[in-house]
């Protein structure tokens, strides 16, 4: 059987299986806390785009406020260059002269990339179900972690989602 | 040129100079909007203005809801002064229908109208002061927003999105205890807004960014048809509370903040001197209210308007906000036409931003008190 493994024409096959194998046993024995090592890093630095896109935005401002002030929680005030955020929050309406910028903004995210959406517009269109320039919510453009309930949210609401968001990204596949 | 480009690839002449900047939507300095800006080195050449991305339909959506299932739809462009929004709404409504309105709920009303303008002013001005790397500046009226925020809470049971003021007067009668709460928190604010001037408003670093830059004439703000405190800092004493006052500004004690200066410098310091005009009418309106009475009088359910057509305006934070209402015997309104301030004060960013630096830019745009989901509707 061993032989059989080693032999000249079975050779290249053999050692990849081989180095396959190892991997494994490699990845089983240290992946686990790299992962953990990995995820822990991506938990605690989030840092949103700053991308308003209708009245949310105003509650969002206010979870930065100091009676909130959503840093303390591991995620950094929306300012900075989009090429190195990770997080992109829907603040509320998505209109259709709105979506494919917001689709843009998001292809140009560096990966692993997370999606929050806020507010009911972003859900299912909210109050606007009916308008005729709304699109009823953001699953047909982005894909979406968390969903935030509210009209608009409290900025308690969004810390809860943001730390959902954080107990996602634990349990995530790192490595 | 030495080497031709290949085909489809085009390099700007040098002879023309000028490079096309896009700020926004997705920009630090911008809004929920876009500016096409053409630079010459470091001055802008033009600014195109290109607004429209929370363009949500209000205008139509009003036309097949019943007067009172428009109020929370109407309020959702400025969340944040809710109350001034609505107050023409109800204002108009009233006139359709031929409502009258209780004293009391007449005052509570102004005073929910003056707080909300507070947060909203607050806001803009947070806003304001970390566009231009102020964090301070941030912090300070985002916090002392909350003050506000809890007092309209109180009054009305949700955080930013009130729906208080209806067609008839106000939702609810005011909580127990509420006058001395009220009173206490405005006086603490007073001392507060002390505060800022020494912080913001003599800070060189801002005087040397926004005085002197974006200058608006008297004849052009005029011109233009710009309104609220960009106007009233050009020169103009134009406020619609004095002007054309409604419910009872007419029976209390305030003055408009008027500057000659027109420059940016004015024009954000013009909202942060009306916020004391705000506190010393709630002060006032607070003393003169009736102690008790009804606050709302009862509509017939899914009232019908004439065959008429209304117009009614009031003095929000951004300025004059109409509505115009067209109806034809049925219980929806016909035609709702709203007349935004922002929308008003955008026509002049062109105007203020050409010939300027690019790095004022930010300074000029924030300090028109523009707020673009309004403008959109």
């Amino acid at each position: 059987m061993l032989k059989e493994l080693f032999s000249q024409d079975t050779a290249p096959h053999a050692t990849n299986v081989l180095i396959g194998k190892l991997g494994e046993v490699l990845i089983r024995a240290v992946g686990k806390p790299l992962n953990l090592a990995v995820n822990w890093g991506r938990l605690w630095s989030l840092w949103p785009v700053h991308l308003e896109t209708a009245c949310c935005s105003v509650e969002f401002g206010a979870a930065s406020s100091p009676r909130y002030d959503v840093e303390r929680f591991g995620i950094i005030e929306a300012f900075g260059s989009l090429r190195q955020c990770d997080l992109i929050v829907v603040m509320g309406t998505i209109t259709r002269k709105m979506a494919p910028r917001l689709r843009m903004v998001y292809d140009q995210m560096p990966d692993p990339k997370y999606v929050i959406a806020m507010g009911a517009c972003a859900i299912t269109g909210g109050l606007y179900f009916d308008s005729y320039n709304v699109l009823p919510g953001i699953d047909g453009v982005l894909p979406v972690d968390v969903y935030v309930p509210g009209c608009p949210p409290r900025p308690e609401t969004l810390i809860q989602g943001c730390m959902l968001l954080q107990e996602k990204i634990k349990r995530m596949k790192a490595v | 040129m030495t080497t031709p480009l290949p085909p489809g690839i085009e390099l700007e002449k040098i002879d023309e100079r000028i490079m096309t900047l896009n700020v926004g939507p997705q920009h630090p300095g911008s809004g929920h909007m876009r500016l096409i800006i053409k630079v010459d080195g470091d001055y802008i050449v033009s600014c195109d203005p290109d607004p429209g991305y929370v363009h949500r339909g209000e205008e139509k959506m009003a036309e097949y809801r019943n007067y009172i299932q428009n109020i929370p739809h109407l309020e959702r462009p400025v969340i944040h002064d809710s109350s001034n929004i609505l107050y023409p709404y109800c204002l108009a409504v009233e006139e359709l229908l031929d409502i009258e309105v209780p004293e009391r709920a007449k005052y509570v009303r102004v005073i929910a109208s003056e707080l909300n303008r507070c947060i909203y002013t607050l806001y803009w001005l947070a806003i304001y002061g970390i566009f231009l790397g102020h964090s301070t500046m941030f912090m300070w009226p985002a916090g002392d927003r909350e003050l506000f925020i809890d007092l309209l809470e109180a009054m009305s049971g949700a955080r930013v999105t009130h729906a208080f003021l209806v067609p008839g007067g106000v939702r609810n009668d005011l909580p127990a205890n509420f006058e001395e709460r009220c009173l206490r928190q405005v006086n603490y604010f007073e001392k507060r807004l002390k505060e800022y001037e020494a912080i913001f408003y003599q800070n060189p670093l801002l005087i040397a960014r926004t005085a002197g830059t974006g200058i608006l004439s008297r004849t052009d703000a005029i011109r233009l048809g710009t309104t609220g405190s960009v106007l009233r800092a050009s020169g103009v004493d134009f406020d619609v509370r004095k002007k054309e006052p409604y419910d009872v500004y007419e029976n209390l004690d305030f003055e408009t903040v008027v500057m000659k200066e027109g420059d940016s410098y004015a024009r954000s310091r013009v909202p942060y001197l009306e916020m004391f005009e705000s506190c010393r009418i709630i002060k006032d309106a607070l003393q003169k209210m009736p102690k008790s009475g009804s606050v709302r009088t009862k509509l017939k359910p899914n009232p019908k308007g004439g065959n008429d057509e209304v117009y009614r305006r009031v003095e929000s934070g951004r300025g004059a906000l109409g509505y115009y209402i067209v109806s034809n015997n049925r219980p929806e309104p016909y035609r709702v036409k709203i007349s935004v301030g922002s929308f008003r004060n955008l026509i002049c960013i062109p105007y203020l931003l050409k010939g300027e630096k690019l790095g004022n830019m930010p300074a000029v745009y924030w300090s028109l008190n523009y707020w673009p989901v309004e403008a959109d509707r």
